[in-house]
């Protein structure tokens, strides 16, 4: 019982990551129509911006570097590279957004090697554990989630309750009508752009005390998260966060009961989600739109 | 015009993307007269990619050396290096260019085992000598061996057999947990451990398979290993692997409350576990400190690579250097470049150059060299930016821990 309940922490810490990724892909798919296989890279130039700023500084003020260092570099990217495929197609785009992960890639090898690499933790906090009943669990990682949680709701926030937000949803319905109304899409598709790189540079940071670091994480994150936003539907918020937590458990529990599927267990999971109910869990139908 | 971008084609593009590889040719220079060509194989990308630099470096100096003292047999020694990636397949298609084109008449390099039977496959084929250098796996000189190809590190069986029994007189009755790296290597470190610790009365309360390469997440294994309260961690994993494990296994308590041991660590492991690694023990074939106060060999190498490089080598470097010294004087003893004759010099015969004298066994070219139980010093005691890293616990001649012939299932070819 007490393996069970710390294999569904552990699921719930791992899900939260792919959460944060899946959702920073499916708002940014959503808006800008963009198939985006850098954003692994933000989450590994994260963990790397924060791991400089924790050696020197400590670790808060690396998750407050983490995300603003990415969101520059994403806005750099889009302005100077991505915002000329927009219009190019999913394969395009997969092609050069790919090659981008792996110039970032093998950047962060030449730069900091290829060794995996661990933060620097405050003492009192490496290796502290919280004690609920029979259950002992690493309170940097009950922190970690609680975090994850409070962002998401944040984002949430944005995208339902502001003006912005209201114009990012709007853009994902029919981007033409809202420029022919008057809204600035190009500054709403940025500044979306800008927030889903920033929460994948901030969870890369936050995540690194756990997983450590090195070059290939950003795609070690990627590929699962993918998986979860075709699972939990393209474009949808809550399916992302669904579809995260339920790849994170399934894979937490399967490594419990039986190792070696772990890996193989997210996609089944994605083929019969495919089969039964191809538009994901909470994502609509599929639309063919004329331009 | 009509553009379609549906669910369909996003989800067909996101596993082609995911199935993309990319392979990159050697660094080739048009090949003269008069020169020997050896091909240095290493991985310059990818996981192993430190290891890989640091090879090349010691490769570098070694060849250096060899030239400022008249080359091989009076010729020039040049290289041709190529990028394994850590791919097999890479590996192999490099080497195979490295012969084909270049005429290299010896390729050395490694970084992982599988890449370490593709090349040695291939080198049998071409009947060019194979020095391998960082592979750990049993098979490259057991189920795998070839007549060209030679290998001095440690094997898996020698690491896991002194790790046991410098351990099994203070652990040897206590609990022993293994989370265990679940391929060859990883299987063959836990048999080879547990048939010393076993007769002792240890008990395995545990052993824990992760997939294997790529597990970033070893909670669910870590979260067992503290409900079992053992003596002894045992964590069978290599490379950035081990480093992952080991400092996921400190944030559950489990460094302070465990022994950890791993079979086989290097510098940058080390150095990447950080203070995690505090009293880790586990097995080294070569170690700077230590070998540079005890021959002159190992002295002169490491002060010339610090001289070099400003910072001294990992035992991965050591093997490189010692390879080109090794072949030089193969082929200098035999007159010849003619593998056959070199092999059969290599068979056998006692040379000494970083460590103590040894030998590769003519039954299945394993070198015959000690291995060091080391055992991680507490962050603040390091030296040399980290790399200093470590103490020596016990020294085991390679003879005592060598897998005995009997046991071999090796096949030499005759030729």
């Amino acid at each position: 019982m007490e393996l069970l309940i710390q294999a569904l922490l552990n699921g719930l810490v791992r899900g939260l990551i792919y959460v944060a990724i899946a959702v920073g892909l499916t708002i940014v798919f959503g808006t800008l129509r963009l198939v985006n296989f850098a954003h692994g890279a933000f989450y590994a130039i994260g963990a790397y911006v924060g791991l400089v700023v924790a050696q020197h500084f400590g670790l808060v003020p690396a998750f407050v570097a983490a995300p603003i260092a990415v969101a520059l570099f994403a806005i750099a990217l889009d302005r100077l590279v991505l915002r000329y495929f927009y219009d190019k197609g999913p394969t395009l785009q997969i092609l050069i957004t790919f090659g981008i992960a792996l110039v970032v890639e093998e950047t962060i090898r030449l730069i900091f090697g290829g060794t995996t690499q661990q933060y620097p933790m405050p003492p009192g906090l490496a290796q502290a554990a919280t004690t609920v009943g029979p259950i002992t669990y690493p309170t940097y990682q009950l922190l970690f989630a609680v975090g994850v949680i409070v962002m998401l709701l944040l984002v949430w926030w944005f995208i339902r309750g502001t003006t912005y937000g209201l114009v990012v949803r709007a853009g994902v319905r029919d981007r033409i009508m809202v420029q022919l109304l008057g809204g600035n899409v190009q500054l709403a598709s940025t500044i979306v752009f800008a927030l889903g790189a920033a929460i994948a540079g901030l969870v890369g940071a936050a995540a690194s005390p756990i997983y450590s670091l090195d070059p290939d994480m950003g795609f070690n994150f990627l590929v699962p998260s993918f998986v979860v936003v075709v699972v939990g539907g393209l474009g949808s918020f809550w399916g992302a966060v669904l579809g995260g937590l339920l790849i994170g458990e399934l894979q937490a529990i399967t490594t419990l009961v039986f190792p070696p599927a772990a890996d193989v267990v997210i996609y089944v999971c994605m083929a019969l989600i495919l089969l039964l109910r191809p538009q994901g869990l909470l994502g609509e139908s599929e639309v063919i739109r004329q331009s | 015009m009509k553009q379609t971008l549906s669910r369909g084609r996003f989800v067909a593009g996101t596993a082609g993307a995911a199935a993309l590889t990319f392979g990159t040719a050697p660094y080739v220079i048009a090949a003269p007269t008069k020169e020997l060509v050896v091909g240095l194989n290493v991985p310059q990308t990818g996981p192993y990619s430190d290891q890989g630099a640091d090879q090349l470096r010691a490769y570098n100096l070694a060849i250096e050396e060899v030239n400022a003292k008249g080359g091989i047999l009076g010729m020039p020694v040049r290289a041709t290096t190529g990028d394994t990636q850590s791919k097999p397949a890479v590996a192999r298609d490099n080497a195979e260019r490295m012969i084909d084109r270049d005429g290299a008449i010896m390729i050395t390099g490694g970084s992982s085992t599988g890449v370490a039977v593709a090349v040695s496959a291939l080198c049998q084929e071409k009947k060019t000598i194979f020095m391998a250098t960082l592979t750990h796996g049993d098979e490259t000189t057991n189920q795998n061996c070839h007549k060209h190809t030679f290998r001095r590190y440690n094997d898996a069986y020698m690491s896991a057999q002194s790790l046991a029994r410098t351990m099994v007189n203070k652990y040897g009755t206590g609990k022993w947990f293994f989370i265990t790296a679940d391929y060859a290597w990883g299987h063959s470190n836990f048999d080879n451990i547990t048939s010393v610790i076993n007769p002792k009365g240890a008990k395995v309360v545990n052993n824990i398979l992760t997939p294997f390469p790529g597990t970033t997440d070893f909670s669910s294994a870590l979260s067992q290993a503290q409900a079992a309260k053992p003596d002894v961690l045992c964590v069978i994993q290599f490379g950035g692997d081990m480093v992952k494990c080991v400092n996921q296994a400190a944030s559950f308590g489990l460094t302070k409350s465990a022994k950890i041991l791993c079979p086989l660590v290097d510098e940058y492991m080390a150095k990447g576990a950080g203070a995690n690694f505090d009293n880790v023990a586990s097995t080294a074939p070569f170690y700077y400190k230590y070998h540079a106060e005890k021959y002159a060999g190992a002295k002169r190498f490491v002060e010339a690579f610090t001289k070099k490089y400003t910072f001294p080598p990992s035992n991965g470097a050591e093997t490189a250097y010692a390879d080109i010294l090794i072949y030089k004087w193969a082929a200098e003893k035999a007159g010849t470049t003619d593998p056959a004759k070199i092999i059969s010099i290599l068979e056998g015969t006692k040379f000494q150059f970083t460590k103590e004298v040894e030998w590769y066994r003519p039954e299945d070219h394993q070198g015959v060299n000690s291995c060091l139980v080391v055992e991680g010093l507490p962050l603040g005691e390091r030296t040399e930016n980290g790399f200093g890293y470590a103490r020596v616990l016990e020294v085991h001649p390679g003879e005592s821990v060598v897998a005995p012939v009997s046991s071999l299932v090796c096949k030499m070819e005759t030729a």
